[in-house]
């Protein structure tokens, strides 16, 4: 599903390194963890491969279906099946909630050639789905994201990926900001999107969101690259030990 | 599309349509076509004769004629306003057609049918039906049921001349008097003599006196006491000649305890000369009357080099005459070369309210200089000011606006949000408000920002699959939607879809 | 036409009571260049929409208005600062009332003195940052000043000044008519903070150019005050290298007219400049008339500017403020902020503000507010409730009302003074 091969990228203002030869392989059914002390790059990694502006890729490979993730616009990327779960979702004020995901709904069809849903069609689907995560239709007629407390932002994220139906869902710590309820709502959706042929990327800082989400491979990333990777252990052994051992482990 | 289930989900469906536009609207300015007809001209230049002459083709009883010579004399003394931020070549006003009329429209048809039917078919190409059994473009084209089955009147004016009115015997039976302007000043004398000039003096300005002594028609509207205007009214101004200037006249008078919501809508062919549009429109609001005016200005602004367009300089005031009047104007300004314009409010009754809410897009060469006058004279008067201004291209884009609160206009209020959008680093975003408060009982609040369009947000739509255009349309009318909002729902769509046409070619 | 020549015809009676200065050797071309440009704009007109809140006729008028001089037993402000103080009467120096015009990283001479020699580098400040200034709105008084000052200071800052510079300007003459100028240089890394006080004169006429190299830290701090009837114009004229600052305060109280107006451009990128400006005026004691009219211009990449103004006004008392942020093609990341709040204390005074912006560069975030209105009955009745009498109360909304403009003094020694000054005052003009 998802292959990155040997991935370097610098930021574009400051001919800064963040990503050093970045590798990382998830199937097609499979979720992968990713793991790391801050400033490793994960973050970095979400956006270069959603198609954030402000990177510069100066060598490597993504790829999402063998198709060349990097040569496309952001709106292509996610017609082409990726989905980003924002850590910081943005407010868009004036734009209502369900507008927004009308339009982007119905653009991806557009893109993929598929036939547009109808409004009745469009209401129907969200007013099931928002059911499901406990958001009501007040919060869909809101503009964006706009005065959404921390989990109503993460709820809505997880809403706009079962409308959008991505094939490679990226959740870049999802779980930061949320209360233990609101953690078990967004994991519950997130797992009900799980169909053997979705694949998902979670990276988090904690392994409570992998109790919930049960990956299965864990990776480490430290300064641009994975230097580890394993089952769900490995999670288990950075909650408890932290980074410190792994890091010197590989560095030795 | 816009199958529309419930009232609320409405407002969600209007922006989508917005979307749809984006995507439908091949040409940039779909109104640009020009209508094959033959025309009558007054020769070229203003002078007294000529003044005479356009007083003679509407058939004027001798004290108009004299109203318009008094204002041809004192517009010779004057010079043209030069405070605004916009910038054109010098008008020659002898260069210019003062009266143009469709040849067909020699003898006033008694009736729509009657009518050129090439008139018509301009009309219907711009999506303004003047056939009664049709409703108002905007929705037209949509699929489904139209929002609700409100009709509105048209009055159709044709460069110089208006060339019919719709609805006109329902409407008087409600007593509503809804007319073009020569005609009113032959049929209904006392009312014209009583209130024309009374809002925007003969003098008051260099345009505003040029109209007074050239203006050949406009549309006239007087609604009686306790009576609410049964339909939208509104009036579809469109320039077709080459090297015409339109000068139209518009009054409305709404009597104690009367409403009326009244539609205004502007298109030109694509010329690549300027052509002049001087407009007076004035509002009468008396006691406990209110007046809705929203206007979707959409004048062809000149190509992507700025060759051509529309020089759009109008003089618009409402005159909240009597206790507890209001009036609301809403403007959607897109179109023009130049815009310089300032709906006013004249808050002279105890308890009256005026409110202005405008979204003016400013894209390549275009220059809009426009805001609004809040001027508080009686008593507990309430205004409210929202601006939002779009630049993109080369283009400048001026707030300018007055709230003045009276030393008798004790216990007002005003609150203004001004808030600019920039497209690009060429273009320019200016705010120039003043604020004079002369009595401690008001409070006045303002608030104005200038930003860029947000990259986050522009990156979240995209990451959601939208388009860059269709994200810029989003997030434009996300800005604006509070001045949407104010727009009767036809109008609304149109201005949604008018956005996103506008910002085209301004990204990337 | 007619209004130009009436113009003209105002500059040249104003010239003509004044002798030209004499003695000046590179100064004299400065200041026959500055009369040229006198004569091509005139003095303000009541037409001129730069003088559209403000009557210019007492500051164009060929001789000052005599003003009376207020006499208190108050000591002057800043009067337990450790600084350096230089004391001007009715415009000139007073060297026996003056500290010794020498400081560590400080040069000070005076502007004749400056004048006078064949060479000097102020010839690149004196009237080049007002002429910069003409534009995009003339400035005539400003230019006049140029034309006509023989007296003032011309400073220059190469390190940190161990102290302050605090001028002081007294008056003793009912008519006195002073044109005072100062050249102030800060250069590279510098840092000075220069203090004003007092009333000046009649009607005084005060320019200052300030220069500010890249690093280098300019705070101003000053108070226009006191004499009644006396009125004042004032001109400060800033150029903003790489990563300096600006930061100017004024505290007006009192006073028939007074015009303070401020041109700063911001040159360099990483610059900042703050400005404020905190005013209370009271009509009962003879007219008060007080216009801030600032105009800051962006020219360079992530400046910072913002402006910060306050009123409060009773008993007829006119407050103005014109503000102007202007950012230039390509100063991008620019941040402008700009606040004016007029609280008027009864019916017959009058708050009148034009806070403009003007943007030519996307990258910004700028914005601007202005609020006028009564105090805030609710928080009245809330003290009123707790027993503080409605007087008292009234006192402590005002000073509450002010303090966002007393923030922006950077010295925490300066601001408590300034706010003692002011709640004396306030406790003055109080009932």
């Amino acid at each position: 599903m998802l292959n990155i091969n040997n991935l370097h990228v610098e930021l574009e203002d400051e001919d800064k390194a963040i990503l050093k030869g970045l590798s990382l392989t998830v199937p097609a059914g499979e979720v992968h963890a990713i793991m790391g002390p801050n400033g490793s790059g994960k973050s970095t990694m979400s956006y270069v491969l959603s198609g954030k502006g402000g990177y510069e890729v100066t060598g490597g490979t993504a790829t999402l279906d063998g198709v060349n993730l990097l040569d496309m616009e952001p709106d292509e990327r996610a017609a082409a099946g990726l989905f980003l779960a924002f850590q910081y979702p943005v407010e868009i004020p004036g734009v209502g909630n369900m507008t927004f995901l009308r339009t982007a709904v119905n653009c991806q069809r557009k893109a993929r050639g598929e036939e547009e849903l109808s409004a009745a069609d469009f209401l129907k689907i969200i007013r099931e789905k928002a059911k499901s995560l406990k958001i009501d239709a007040e919060m869909l007629k809101r503009p964006v994201n706009v005065g959404f407390s921390g989990g109503e932002k993460k709820r809505n994220e997880i809403l706009q990926m079962a409308m959008l139906e991505p094939k490679m869902c990226i959740l870049d710590e999802t779980d930061s900001g949320l209360d233990v309820d609101a953690m078990k709502l967004v994991s519950d959706g997130v797992n009900a999107l799980r169909d053997g042929k979705r694949s998902f990327l979670v990276i988090t800082h904690y392994q409570r969101l992998l109790d919930h989400i049960k990956p299965d491979v864990v990776h480490i990333m430290a300064d641009g690259r994975i230097v580890k990777s394993g089952g769900p252990d490995l999670a288990l052994e950075v909650e408890h030990n932290g980074y410190a051992d792994i890091l010197a482990e590989v560095a030795a | 599309m816009s199958t529309i289930t419930d009232k609320p989900q409405v407002k969600d469906g209007v922006d989508q349509d917005t979307v749809d536009a984006v995507q439908s609207v091949g040409d940039k300015y779909k109104y640009g076509f020009e209508t094959d007809i033959e025309m009558d001209f007054a020769p070229k230049g203003v002078n007294e004769d000529i003044v005479r002459l356009i007083s003679a083709k509407n058939e004027e009883p001798e004290w108009m004629t004299d109203w318009r010579l008094d204002a041809f004399r004192r517009w010779q003394a004057m010079v043209e306003p030069e405070w605004a931020m916009v910038h054109y070549p010098e008008i020659d006003f002898q260069d210019l057609y003062y009266y143009a009329r469709p040849k067909s429209m020699a003898v006033k048809p008694k009736s729509l049918d009657d009518v050129d039917p090439k008139l018509l078919a301009t009309y219907e190409k711009l999506g303004i039906p003047l056939k009664e059994q049709m409703i108002l473009a905007g929705v037209e084209g949509a699929e489904g049921a139209p929002v609700d089955g409100r009709r509105v009147a048209v009055d159709a004016v044709f460069d110089s001349v208006s060339v019919g009115t719709t609805f006109r015997d329902e409407l008087a039976k409600a007593g509503v008097i809804f007319c073009s302007i020569s005609e009113a000043i032959r049929e209904y004398p006392d009312l014209v003599k009583k209130y024309l000039g009374s809002v925007v003096p003969q003098s008051d300005n260099f345009y505003a006196t040029l109209n007074s002594a050239v203006f050949s028609d406009g549309s006239f509207v007087y609604i009686p006491p306790n009576t609410k205007c049964p339909m939208e009214l509104s009036t579809y101004f469109r320039i077709n000649a080459e090297n015409t200037g339109q000068f139209e006249r518009t009054l409305i008078i709404a009597d104690k305890g009367s409403y009326v919501s009244y539609l205004e809508g502007c298109t030109a062919p694509k010329r690549d000369t300027n052509q002049l549009h001087a407009a007076v429109v004035e509002l009468v609001i008396l006691e406990d009357a209110e007046i809705k005016y929203s206007t979707v200005q959409n004048w062809f602004p000149g190509d992507e080099n700025g060759m051509g367009g529309i020089y759009n300089f109008v003089t618009k005031r409402a005159d909240c005459r009597g206790d507890r009047a209001k009036v609301m104007w809403t403007q959607v300004e897109t179109g023009s070369a130049v815009t310089w314009k300032y709906p006013s409010c004249i808050l002279r009754g105890d308890d009256s309210s005026g409110e202005f809410y405008s979204i003016a897009i400013a894209n390549n060469y275009q220059q809009a200089d426009t805001g609004t006058k809040m001027v508080h004279l009686g008593k507990n008067t309430k205004s409210r000011i929202v601006s939002k201004g779009i630049s993109a291209g080369r283009a400048q884009n001026t707030y300018r606006g007055l709230v003045s609160m009276h030393p008798k206009a004790k216990n007002s209020r005003n609150y203004t949000q001004c808030d600019s959008l920039l497209i690009g680093d060429k273009c320019g975003a200016h705010t120039v408000p003043y604020i004079e408060v002369r009595n401690n009982s008001s409070r006045v609040e303002h608030e104005a920002t200038t930003s860029k369009v947000d990259d986050d947000q522009l990156f979240y739509c995209r990451q959601r699959g939208i388009d860059e255009e269709a994200a810029l349309a989003l997030i434009v009318n996300g800005f604006a939607k509070e001045v949407l909002q104010a727009l009767p729902m036809e109008f609304a769509m149109e201005a949604q879809a008018l956005v996103a046409i506008s910002l085209e070619g301004s990204v990337g | 036409m007619k209004l130009a020549q009436a113009k003209t015809d105002a500059a040249e009676a104003r010239v003509n009571r004044s002798d030209l200065p004499t003695g000046g050797k590179w100064a004299n071309e400065a200041r026959l260049a500055a009369l040229t440009r006198l004569h091509g704009a005139g003095l303000p007109g009541r037409r001129d929409e730069y003088w559209r809140f403000t009557r210019p006729d007492d500051l164009n008028r060929a001789d000052a208005p005599a003003a009376d001089l207020l006499k208190t037993g108050e000591s002057p402000v800043f009067g337990d600062l450790d600084r350096l103080k230089l004391v001007f009467v009715d415009g000139v120096l007073d060297r026996d009332q003056s500290d010794a015009m020498a400081m560590q990283h400080v040069e000070i001479e005076t502007l004749a003195d400056a004048a006078a020699a064949d060479i000097h580098w102020a010839r690149d400040i004196y009237g080049v940052l007002e002429t910069a200034g003409q534009a995009p709105v003339e400035r005539p008084l400003a230019a006049l000043n140029t034309a006509l000052a023989e007296n003032g200071l011309v400073i220059r800052v190469t390190g940190k000044a161990p102290r302050p510079i605090n001028l002081q300007y007294l008056r003793r003459d009912q008519c006195a008519d002073a044109v005072v100028h100062h050249v102030i240089k800060v250069e590279s890394g510098a840092e000075l903070t220069l203090l004003e006080n007092g009333p000046g004169a009649a009607r005084l006429s005060k320019v200052a150019e300030v220069d500010i190299a890249d690093g280098g830290i300019f705070h101003h701090v000053r108070t226009q005050g006191r004499d009644h009837q006396r009125r004042a114009h004032t001109h400060i004229f800033a150029r903003l290298g790489k990563e300096s600052e600006f930061k100017s305060f004024t505290l007006t109280v009192n006073g028939a007219l007074t015009r303070n107006e401020y041109v700063i451009t911001l040159h360099g990128d990483d610059a900042r400049a703050h400005v404020a400006g905190a005013c209370t005026g009271d009509g009962a004691t003879g007219a008060f008339h007080q216009d801030d009219t600032v105009f800051i211009a962006h020219d360079a990449v992530n400046c910072e500017s913002r402006q910060v103004y306050k009123k409060v006004l009773r008993n007829g008392a006119t407050g103005v403020f014109q503000g102007k942020i202007l950012v230039q093609p390509g100063a991008q990341k620019t941040d402008g902020y700009q606040i004016s709040q007029g609280l008027l204390l009864d019916d017959d005074s009058q708050f009148l503000a034009k806070p403009e912006l003007e943007i030519y560069a996307d990258d910004v975030a700028c914005s601007h507010g202005s609020t006028v209105g009564a105090i805030d009955e609710g928080a009245m009745f809330y003290l009123m409730s707790r027993g503080v009498p409605k007087s008292r109360a009234q006192e402590l909304l005002v000073l509450a009302f002010l303090a966002e403009a007393l923030e922006e003094i950077d010295s925490e020694t300066i601001r408590d003074d300034i706010r003692d000054r002011l709640a004396a005052w306030v406790e003055r003009h109080s009932g």
